[in-house]
């Protein structure tokens, strides 16, 4: 087996990687693959085809160009060819729930944007519009290999604003932003009541059934807005018409007729648009089935309210934590909807058993419920994996581990077609680490972001460095 | 609804009192065999067995002697280590962590507040935690005076409590305390208050030793017009630490603290056990060596004040290269349970080796609890604080499958709920 390059991350005193680093410290990085790779002689977790030892994965243009064993895959003339023996090579982790970019040091509040407190209904509130590109923890969570990531407004309000799906790595915040507003969660866990106080609260609301009457409202007024705007729309396209038929009719008359009158008609029959509303404008989309709903609840009690007020309005939703909620899974299955469960380290109610919400993920996939793990972090973000190793401990098959946090998460939030498996066609987002993704002690060497090797670089490998020569 | 038919009540009770643990005096002699022993101070023993006699490990080998009457574990071929010590807890105080009312609070007891019936003690235990050192919080310059618990959920209070475990005390530094009291417009609101706080507190420590002393002198020459002087709590917690009676471990963030309050204990001649969360100790860590002061860190956590912005994961594995004993603790209810996770982030970052990553959750924080002469090791003499492991413990998939405790097993996997009513009957 002969070894063309020496690996690129054989260590960080390797010249070529630390003028790659220097490079891109003094230069924007465009996201474009400038010359196919091809990593030669890894184990390769393909995710959707199986695991394949001694294989190859060709790079080239952003995407995956081939995959397969290295007896049988061509590497195109021209690529860069690194050896990857005795690495695992898989594809990049999808956390789906994060606060990536939205905070920086959790207790400095100028650094949060976390969560908009000032009413419960938010629905207007765009994570992509605060999402800090340069924040330090991005690189930090890209560093094990999480490479894709919801950007998820903090739980305090039932509707707190709409998520974004990221990709750790880009030029700028446009370029890392792949989908603006591509879902929007709905939190019913009781912990977004904050005005509580019995008899004492003074404001609406206060309890559940406030919250869920305010949240009810909210989609009533939505409704009725998507109502009169249709209605206007209609008007509007009436009075359109209306004026072409008066401009046939005119035009044989027009010699006849006095043309300010004309004009003074035309604007009667001209209708108003209603006031645009951002917050009853926002719920539309989400109203009419196009986008998903996010539903949060921990117990069954909140679990079933929650569903209930989602179906009331037809909403199109997947689950998220259901920690507590082990006595309804069979209904939980019966929704037929994927979950983002946990974290599983929540810990378990009074009279839950030790590892009731460990063994949660594994229950689920007993009953055929598609499974997504998230960090629900920020600064946290890169342990995402060790969450799934944890659950196969407690039942959870390890090929299913592997998935809730590369295909499943894909197919959840409509990439699966992009990310979350070595899949020819798909973007080139591949990690290189020297075992077991979802092993604690698991190094990850390198990871490549659409096709670019990644600076294996943060501010903390930065502090070691600097610390490390004295 | 779920489907599982767990163990009934009854049934664990039952076996519980057949391993002679509720009256917590009669210990039946047990032999563990079949186990690879990692012993923390000399190696890992392929096929190895334990002789456990009296709640103690009386012989570690391949082989052991032992009567045949002995009840016999067959550990399966899995792994066995000491159980797992946290050297930084606050389970089980029912929120009672902090007395918040001023900077100095030395005479709090966190025995007073110890809660034996938090199930949080449980599910610890389920996670391998056999010792943890319940501290005062972080609010107070001076906090109150630690309480060494062994997790034998299901005992009584009293049999919870370590037996003679030496006195610590919690001093804090940095963000807490003046956030605390600056934002009631108090003393401290800034670092130099902090410390101007904790100086003032034992030089009044040193007069009312004196006062003491002198008294004690007197008595001892004879002087039966000696009169005592006032008893006062606080300074006679103080006047306890400056005597060396008591440990100092400090919860504390950056390195130029960390260089203060060396320099404060060298004033006044009391010595610092251990810096906990200590996130920047490898900046200093060659003081810190220098010192013999220990660290009790956490692995990776980072970013969630200003004065843990410049932690890094290598923190634990630096320090220990330059010679800092290093732990790794959880202070919080939910890392306490999986801790052998966090210790096996060493050997990522930084390449500890097993035994090195294993001593941060076991010998290191026992030395810093000052318990390492009775547990944090499989060694002869030691008490029988043992986990017997699914798999390998330093990884993602390690979770115990029985965990003794003075050689009584109190945590069984196959029966969860042992000694204890925790679970729903039948659920």
């Amino acid at each position: 087996m002969t070894r063309p390059n020496n690996p690129v991350w054989s260590g960080h005193s390797c010249p070529l990687l630390l003028t790659f680093i220097l490079a891109l410290a003094f230069s924007t990085p465009a996201l474009a693959q400038e010359k196919p790779i091809a990593l030669r002689g890894g184990k390769l977790l393909t995710v959707t085809h199986g695991v394949i030892e001694n294989g190859v994965i060709v790079m080239r243009g952003g995407k995956i160009a081939a995959v397969g064993p290295a007896s049988s895959v061509n590497v195109p003339s021209g690529a860069q060819v690194i050896d990857a023996t005795g690495m695992t090579i898989y594809p990049g982790l999808i956390d789906s729930e994060t606060q990536l970019g939205l905070t920086e040091i959790s207790a400095e509040e100028m650094t949060n944007d976390l969560v908009e407190m000032s009413d419960e209904i938010m629905p207007h509130m765009h994570t992509a519009e605060a999402f800090h590109a340069e924040s330090a923890l991005i690189p930090v969570a890209r560093m094990n290999g999480i490479t894709n990531a919801v950007v998820a407004p903090e739980s305090a309000d039932t509707l707190p604003g709409q998520d974004s799906f990221i990709q750790l790595a880009g030029a700028n915040a446009t370029e890392m932003l792949l989908i603006r507003d591509n879902a929007m969660p709905l939190n019913f866990t009781g912990d977004q009541r904050r005005n509580k106080g019995g008899f004492g609260a003074r404001k609406f609301p206060s309890t559940r059934m406030g919250l869920a009457a305010q949240l009810r409202q909210a989609f009533l007024d939505a409704q009725d807005y998507k109502m009169k705007w249709a209605d206007f729309e209609r008007k509007k396209a009436d009075a359109a018409q209306n004026k072409d038929k008066d401009k046939d009719k005119n035009r044989d008359k027009e010699k006849d007729k006095d043309k300010d009158k004309d004009k003074d008609k035309d604007k009667k029959s001209e209708p108003l648009p209603p006031k645009r509303d951002l917050k009853l404008e926002a719920l539309l989309p989400y109203l009419e089935g196009k986008k998903t709903i996010v539903l949060a609840a921990e117990g069954p009690s909140d679990l079933q309210t929650a569903v209930s007020l989602a179906n009331e309005f037809k909403l199109k939703f997947v689950l998220n934590h259901i920690s507590h909620s082990q006595p309804v899974l069979d209904y939980v299955a019966s929704l037929k909807v994927p979950v983002i469960v946990g974290p599983i380290y929540e810990a378990p109610k009074e009279d839950e058993r030790y590892d009731a919400v460990y063994s949660l993920p594994a229950q689920l996939y007993k009953r055929g419920v598609k499974i997504v793990f998230a960090s629900y972090s920020a600064h946290n973000v890169r342990n995402l994996p060790d969450q799934a190793g944890f659950a196969t401990a407690f039942g959870l098959p390890y090929d299913e581990a592997l998935k809730a946090i590369t295909i499943n998460a894909a197919e959840v939030w409509g990439v699966a077609d992009q990310l979350g498996s070595l899949d020819v066609g798909k973007t080139a987002n591949v990690v290189v680490a020297n075992g077991d993704p979802l092993d604690v002690k698991t190094d990850v060497k390198q990871v490549f972001i659409a096709g670019r090797e990644v600076p294996m670089t943060d501010r903390q490998v930065r502090l070691r460095d600097e610390y490390s020569k004295k | 609804m779920l489907h599982c038919v767990w163990l009934t009540t009854t049934l664990a009770l039952a076996s519980a009192a057949a391993l002679g643990q509720s009256d917590g005096t009669a210990h039946h002699d047990i032999v563990i065999k079949n186990a690879i022993v990692m012993t923390v101070t000399h190696g890992n023993i392929a096929n190895g067995s334990i002789y456990i006699k009296d709640g103690k490990i009386a012989a570690v080998g391949e082989t052991v002697n032992a009567p045949a009457t002995a009840t016999v574990i067959d550990a399966g071929g899995k792994y066995l280590t000491p159980g797992i010590v946290d050297s930084h807890s606050h389970i089980a105080l029912d929120d009672d962590v902090n007395e918040a009312t001023s900077p100095i609070t030395p005479h709090m007891m966190m025995k007073d507040a110890f809660d034996y019936q938090d199930k949080a003690i449980y599910r610890a235990l389920a996670g391998g935690v056999t010792t943890s050192l319940l501290l005062h919080g972080s609010a107070n310059m001076i906090g109150g005076q630690a309480v060494v618990i062994k997790h034998k959920y299901g005992a009584t209070r009293d049999e919870m409590l370590f037996p003679n475990a030496p006195r610590s005390i919690k001093f804090a530094s940095g963000e807490n305390p003046k956030r605390v009291y600056g934002s009631r417009d108090q003393l401290p609101s800034t670092r130099m208050g902090n410390f101007a706080v904790q100086r003032q507190a034992l030089v009044e420590a040193q007069d009312y030793m004196r006062e003491w002393d002198s008294y004690n002198d007197k008595v001892k020459r004879g002087d039966k017009d000696a009169s005592p002087p006032k008893r006062d709590l606080k300074l006679e917690a103080l006047a306890d630490v400056l005597r060396g009676k008591i440990m100092v471990q400090i919860h504390i963030y950056r390195s130029d603290e960390m260089l203060t309050e060396i320099a404060m204990a060298k004033e006044f001649g009391y010595k610092i056990r251990a810096f906990h969360h200590a996130l920047e100790a490898y900046k200093v860590a060659d003081q810190l060596a220098e010192n013999n002061i220990a660290i009790a860190t956490f692995a990776d956590w980072w970013g969630y004040k200003q004065e843990a912005w410049d932690a890094i994961p290598w923190n634990a594995t630096m320090s220990m290269r330059k010679g800092v004993r290093v732990a790794i603790k959880s202070d919080s209810e939910d890392y306490t349970r999986r801790l052998n996770q966090e210790a096996a982030k060493a050997i990522r970052y930084g390449g500890a080796t097993e035994e090195e990553a294993l001593k941060m959750i076991t010998l290191n924080p026992a030395w810093i609890v000052g318990v390492d002469d009775r547990v944090g090791s499989i060694d002869v003499g030691k008490d029988a604080d043992l986990v017997i492991w699914n798999g390998y413990p330093l990884s993602s998939y390690g979770v115990p499958e029985k965990v003794l405790i003075d050689g009584d097993v109190y945590f069984d996997r196959s029966q969860p709920g042992l000694g204890t009513t925790h679970y729903k009957e039948g659920e």
